[in-house]
């Protein structure tokens, strides 16, 4: 169904890095109109969401009202809103752990502008329906994002920066030539039309056209490299630990998750489309990517000391589980990608905005130099706790949720090499946050943050109030995504059932040139409680 | 035509990635810039020949305007427009990446790729959450 607000996620973001910058020099003004802005995206996602049906299954605006493939077309769908909304939540979120551990003099410069650029560009990649565009979006988000990592000018980031910009330069360019090489080919770079070339090419048996499986690998590459797919992940681990903890935490839960989006949006139905002739080969190194990226990601995470780079490996191992749902290439399966994503991005930025109050406080994030925690800082301790167990997936919370499905639909499918590194991995997670667990929050208090001058009667007191609450609304999400699993699993499955064959999508955005196929209203309905109940006894975490 | 073409792609991105390999961060910046370059390039070989033969009879392919040429008979604007768009880009972000290189040239001392590795370093701070405490 057409329908124009949508640019809104484009439109209100822009406004809020317009206001701020405009507001530059006055930060509690900033402050309150990136909140401002910030809310209402966030309602602005709940009330275009909550519009989709079976009737309208995706809200779709033409730029400038020329018709697709031609113009360029936005869409909305289950699985844009969805990411939408959990990315607001994180930069919600962040926004607020900003106020209270950012340094005054990086916030007085450009954080405020940059922080909501960056969300204009992950917005707009979640709903443009153009392969360009993508690319687009990708560099305004990625432009935001060498700038914030740079912001403050400290010597380890900007060692690290360099070395983040030409990799991503060299993705973006890769990503730009294989799009020119595309329209090439098949003469067209709308998403919706790509299906159909794929879908078409399918239904009548006919192959695609030379060279398209070599610019699917093209593809993969560019998306891997933002998604932190092995062996392209390098970058990550090195980048993430330099920079301010709120920063980090909105890298860790939307820059590589915008790539992953990518693959779960255009692989399955065009450039590794199952069943399509001449697409076996990126079906192939999919698999393999995924087993690769779990286990070597999770073994660095053990051997790792600094509690950030354990997290930025862990973050990586799960981006594996994440293209194993995708590699599986069945509706449920989708849907447990989906609902795993959501549930990580929560937690991920959870668990680095806690960092950054610890680092604060104690004064080091190595684990052989912290100690004692539960004691010293107990209200962090708790928000760790929580969001530990979500990440790990103990039952009742949601990370559980997915990877039980993810683990059903492996088995399903017969991938059992997987199926037994996605347990791997699962089981060493839990191993590394133990290890973090114990080694920093247990034991005896030796932090150099905690060590009492000569003569003072304590160590320095910080304020953290605006941290706790950024903290706390991922704490307060991740636990509500996981008590709320029947609702938001029947929701994953609803906006993922047809990922892999988007009718629905096509006949939207393209009308009467889609195939023949009508959108059915066939209404798909969650599991039930029962089911639920027998997977949790099945699942062994 | 497309094969000169292809072939000017070709060097040009064997000469960006060997200077990729080069040690010397400004090389490895050379090395962006050109690659975005052939990309470009690549997408104007793609975008087809701007000849066409009509009845043995060659001719240039018309401007892409509404109305003062027949379909199939004038050049494809849209491979051009995404070249243009993609120009601005990379031209803005080659502005940071030299950017960049000044500000981390004062910061660092040095140009050399082995000594952006931070954890041979103990006496750089590992994060800017720490440099604040000191």
């Amino acid at each position: 169904m057409h329908n124009d607000w949508i640019a809104l996620f484009v439109i209100l973001p822009l406004a809020g890095g317009i206001i701020t910058t405009a507001l530059c020099g006055n930060v509690v003004l900033q402050r309150i109109a990136g909140l401002l802005v910030l809310g209402a995206t966030g309602l602005t996602a709940v009330l275009l969401g909550s519009q989709l049906s079976p009737e309208v299954p995706v809200l779709v605006s033409f730029m400038g009202g020329w018709q697709p493939p031609y113009g360029i077309a936005i869409a909305l769908d289950g699985v844009s809103a969805t990411l939408i909304g959990i990315a607001n939540i994180v930069a919600i979120a962040a926004y607020f752990h900003s106020f209270s551990t950012l340094s005054p003099a990086m916030e007085r410069r450009w954080f405020h502008p940059l922080f909501h650029l960056l969300i204009l560009g992950v917005n707009f990649s979640f709903i443009t329906g153009d392969l360009f565009n993508l690319f687009v979006a990708f560099e305004i988000m990625l432009m935001a994002s060498y700038a914030l990592i740079v912001l403050g000018g400290g010597r380890a980031q900007m060692s690290q920066a360099y070395k983040y910009v030409v990799l991503n330069l060299v993705g973006s360019t890769v990503f730009v030539l294989t799009a020119g090489l595309l329209y090439g080919i098949v003469g067209t770079l709308n998403y919706a039309d790509l299906a159909r070339i794929v879908s078409d090419a399918k239904s009548t048996g006919a192959a695609l056209p030379t060279g398209f499986q070599t610019l699917s690998v093209m593809m993969l590459f560019v998306f891997a490299l933002k998604g932190a797919v092995f062996p392209l992940w390098f970058w990550l681990p090195d980048t993430y630990h330099t920079m301010p903890s709120s920063i980090s935490a909105l890298f860790a839960a939307l820059l590589s998750k915008v790539g992953v989006y990518a693959v779960l949006r255009l692989f399955p139905s065009v450039f590794a489309s199952p069943g399509a002739e001449g697409l076996t080969f990126v079906n192939q190194i999919l698999p393999i990517a995924a087993g690769l990226t779990m286990l070597i990601a999770i073994g660095c995470a053990l051997s790792a000391m600094n509690v950030r780079r354990i997290l930025a490996m862990v973050l990586i191992a799960h981006v594996g589980y994440l293209i194993f749902g995708i590699t599986l290439m069945r509706p449920m399966a989708f849907a447990a990608t989906l609902h795993y994503m959501g549930q990580e991005m929560i937690v991920m930025a959870g668990l680095m905005l806690c960092c950054g109050v610890i680092e604060k406080r104690a004064g080091s994030m190595r684990l052989d130099e912290l100690g004692g925690l539960a004691k010293s800082m107990p209200g962090v301790a708790t928000m760790f706790f929580v969001l530990m167990i979500g990440l790990i997936g103990v039952p009742p919370l949601a990370g559980f949720y997915g990877k039980a499905l993810l683990l059903r639909e492996g088995i399903g499918a017969g991938s059992w090499g997987l199926v037994s590194a996605t347990v791997f991995t699962a089981v060493l997670t839990l191993v590394v946050m133990l290890r973090i667990w114990v080694r920093a929050f247990w034991g005896e208090s030796n932090s150099p943050g905690f060590a009492v001058p000569e003569g003072a009667e304590a160590g320095p007191s910080l304020r953290y109030g605006f941290a706790m609450v950024g903290i706390s609304i991922t704490a307060v999400a991740s636990v509500g995504y996981g008590f709320a699993a029947e609702p938001t699993l029947a929701w994953a499955t609803y906006a993922t059932r047809e990922l892999d064959n988007p009718q629905e999508y096509m006949f939207a955005v393209l009308g009467d040139r889609a195939p023949a196929a009508q959108p059915t209203a066939a209404i798909h309905k969650g599991m039930t409680t029962h089911e639920m109940k027998t997977i949790a006894m099945e699942g062994d975490q | 035509m497309t094969v000169l073409l292809s072939i000017c792609v070709a060097v040009i991105f064997a000469v960006s990635v060997y200077l990729f390999t080069s040690r010397d961060l400004k090389s490895v910046a050379m090395g962006v810039f050109l690659f975005s370059h052939a990309a470009h390039l690549g997408i104007i070989a793609m975008s087809g020949q701007p000849l066409l033969t009509v009845s043995g009879e060659t001719i240039r392919k018309a401007a892409p305007i509404l109305g003062t040429s027949e379909a199939g008979l004038h050049v494809d604007p849209l491979p051009q427009a995404l070249i243009l768009t993609s120009i601005v880009i990379s031209f803005a972000v080659t502005g940071f990446l030299l950017a960049l290189l000044v500000a981390q040239h004062r910061r660092v001392q040095s140009m050399d790729v082995a000594d952006l590795r931070d954890e041979d370093r103990p006496e750089l701070p590992a994060s800017i959450e720490t440099v604040e405490m000191a």
